[in-house]
């Protein structure tokens, strides 16, 4: 039996006038590295808020996991892992105390030995007592990675995840996801960056303008010999 | 120069409107203009002298100075809190030639042109129309000079003591502690204060000597101000864990301890209380020793008074952090404005041990009826703060709709209690207020679990 993680139908966000999100249908089974691509203002964070239930779509419906995110957002928030676009840990927290104050709200046990993986495993033990609005970008980043996976959700929604990340750690985290999804769970990842995308994605849908362009198989894109630059560009610029 | 003010006023405009759209931000003035014609119509002759109501509009802007001024302590905080973490004016030091310091004295500038343009000038204007239609004579351009020269003096000595705060705390305390013991002659001699003097005695040397002080007072303190950037990488233990054990009895503790650690770890720490809270209490002292509110009980004035002002904590502590750090977690807006009040509520109870000192110098037999009071007030004050404002009343208080709601729902209540504190109704009102602040509190949170957060 094949598992739909993420099922949304018809997906809608309109501000005012200004259509965010149209009519947008997906539906993600277990296991995939899912990457939802699209120029910068194509609505992929909005979809994401949406899905996660930071935001309520206009029309239309979404399941994550089995849940309603629009009825149960709480819910669906306290079984996912979300890196949202902006890194926005509380300014006077440090590193430390804040995955602290994650680990509680998610209500999590053994927190000293969870947060020590994470900040030996992304590489910023020495800056843990560091005050979150003192730490560098990257290493915000490496934080927010670090919350969203503390509590071994089945399922992460990852907004441009590598984009401050050196290339020693983009390697760690690439790795890392891939082989959490082998060990079955998904990942819903956003970005603009095409390379990686193609290098970790199974799965990829284009939209721009909110409008879903394309979805399908890297490896079917890979069979027709394109890049996924190649058929992007073209794609949008139609 | 003048490149660098105008880009702020307008930047400033812009971010208000954006927000309220032009028509309701540009009605805020009138608002002011309204509420100071109303209170001045009804209370001048009524209730109170021509003469003592004016050192007592000049003390409400020495109260929005001395709060206002504190940008020493704030330093690049209010420019974050006020303007955000977008690319602005103030944060072009990083990018442009251009000075720290340079940056200030505009940002300064142009908060001095707001502050008379948003709320001297009305409230002045709403006054002198009131006057006018009472015939009753004044300058207007004698009244609107010295009540901006108040507030400019009091912007500038908040402004003087923040700054040397970050140099010497030890210092500013006992500057302020020699005030708060020195009130008593302080404020017997305020008469002597360069623009009170100006107002009762127009003159030249008046005026100079009152722009002087202010200036002398704010250059320097732009010349010692420090804008602390991330360089400053320093190292703190784990408070989480001590506080949560601390305080838990609250179900909230990991919030309201992630409050009081950026209370104290923000620029100005804990002394952010001391300009919001306590010199504005001083200053409410002062004011109801005037005696001007004869039919009420002094120290249950005084209790309400102090419940409306202490209100502003739950600004400063909604300040710290936006929702968007929590969105992405399994938390409702509910759940973080309850561990706010919690947080607000910790805090207050500081206000009981200042009402208890007062009732010393009072009288201890209306202690009781007065902490009921403050605790009425504050409770009320807050709900409607909250249900009106969410987790945003420094951005929302500024829309002209969202601040007619807010005096029109707070102001009566106040009234109320104030010309009731004699009357055996008045425990019958405290109740119902704290009741109806219950109630309040519980449709606000309702309200803004089910609101889209779009700050």
């Amino acid at each position: 039996m094949i598992d739909i993680v993420i099922s949304a139908n018809n997906l809608t966000k309109k501000f005012g006038n200004f259509i965010a999100v149209n009519n947008l249908s997906l539906e993600i089974k277990k296991g995939e590295l899912f990457g939802l691509l699209g120029p910068n203002g194509s609505g992929k964070t909005t979809t994401i808020k949406m899905m996660t239930g930071q935001l309520k779509p206009t029309s239309g419906s979404v399941d994550v996991l089995g849940v309603d995110a629009i009825a149960q957002p709480i819910r669906v928030r306290e079984i996912v892992g979300i890196i949202p676009e902006q890194e926005s840990p509380p300014s006077f927290l440090t590193a430390e105390e804040y995955l602290h104050f994650v680990a509680k709200i998610r209500k999590l046990d053994n927190i000293e030995e969870k947060c020590d993986y994470w900040f030996d495993f992304l590489e910023f033990e020495d800056q843990r007592q560091i005050l979150c609005k003192d730490l560098s970008r990257g290493t915000r980043q490496k934080l927010m990675f670090a919350q969203a996976f503390l509590h071994e959700p089945k399922l992460a929604f990852i907004d441009e995840p590598l984009i401050n990340l050196d290339p020693i750690i983009q390697r760690k985290v690439k790795d890392y996801l891939l082989g959490y999804v082998k060990k079955g769970g998904t990942i819903f990842f956003s970005t603009h960056v095409l390379e990686i995308a193609e290098e970790i994605c199974t799965q990829i849908a284009i939209i721009d303008k909110g409008k879903l362009l394309y979805q399908g198989r890297i490896k079917d894109l890979k069979k027709k010999r394109q890049t996924l630059e190649n058929f992007f560009l073209k794609l949008v610029k139609e | 120069m003048f490149e660098t003010l105008f880009g702020m006023v307008k930047e400033e405009w812009r971010i208000h409107s954006s927000l309220f759209g032009n028509f309701l931000f540009a009605s805020f003035p009138l608002i002011i203009l309204a509420f100071s014609f109303l209170l001045s119509f009804y209370t001048l002759n009524n209730i109170i002298t021509l003469n003592k109501l004016l050192l007592i509009y000049h003390c409400i802007f020495i109260l929005v100075g001395l709060s206002v001024g504190a940008f020493g302590i704030l330093g690049r905080e209010a420019m974050n809190r006020r303007f955000g973490h977008a690319s602005l004016i103030a944060f072009s030091s990083r990018t442009l030639p251009l000075s720290e310091k340079f940056i200030f004295l505009n940002f300064f500038i142009k908060d001095l042109i707001y502050y008379f343009i948003l709320w001297i000038l009305p409230f002045v204007a709403g006054a002198y129309i009131a006057f006018t239609i009472k015939n009753v004579y004044v300058n207007f351009f004698v009244i609107i000079a010295s009540i901006f020269m108040s507030f400019l003096a009091s912007l500038s000595f908040s402004f003087f003591l923040s700054t040397i705060y970050i140099y010497s705390k030890k210092l500013v305390i006992a500057v302020i502690f020699s005030i708060i013991l020195l009130s008593k002659y302080v404020f017997h001699y305020i008469e002597m204060l360069p623009s009170i003097s100006f107002m009762l005695k127009p003159s030249l040397e008046n005026l100079i000597y009152s722009l002087l002080i202010s200036c002398l007072l704010s250059l320097t303190s732009v010349n010692l101000l420090k804008v602390d950037y991330a360089e400053n990488k320093k190292r703190y233990k784990n408070m989480v864990i001590s506080l949560e054990k601390f305080l838990r009895f609250s179900r909230y503790k990991d919030f309201i301890a992630k409050d009081f650690i950026d209370l104290n770890r923000s620029e100005g720490g804990l002394a952010k209380l001391i300009f919001s809270l306590i010199l504005p209490t001083i200053l409410i002292w002062f004011i109801l020793s005037l005696n001007f509110i004869p039919f009420a009980d002094f120290l249950i004035v005084f209790a309400i008074m102090l419940g409306a002002i202490s209100s502003s904590t739950y600004n400063w502590i909604t300040e710290f952090d936006v929702f968007s750090s929590y969105s992405f977690l399994p938390i409702k807006v509910s759940s973080i404005i309850k561990s706010k009040i919690a947080t607000y509520s910790i805090i207050n109870s500081l206000c009981f041990i200042i009402l208890f000192i007062a009732s010393i110098k009072a009288g201890l037999s209306n202690l009781i009826p007065s902490l009921m009071a403050f605790a009425s007030v504050s409770s009320y004050v807050l709900a409607m703060n909250i249900y009106l404002t969410g987790l945003h009343p420094n951005i929302l208080l500024y829309n002209s709709k969202i601040l007619i709601q807010y005096l029109l729902l707070t102001s009566p209540i106040l009234l109320i209690l104030m010309f009731s504190s004699k009357s055996i109704l008045f425990y019958f009102f405290v109740l119902a207020v704290l009741a109806i602040a219950y109630l309040i509190i519980k449709k606000s949170l309702e309200k803004w679990d089910k609101e889209e957060i779009v700050f």
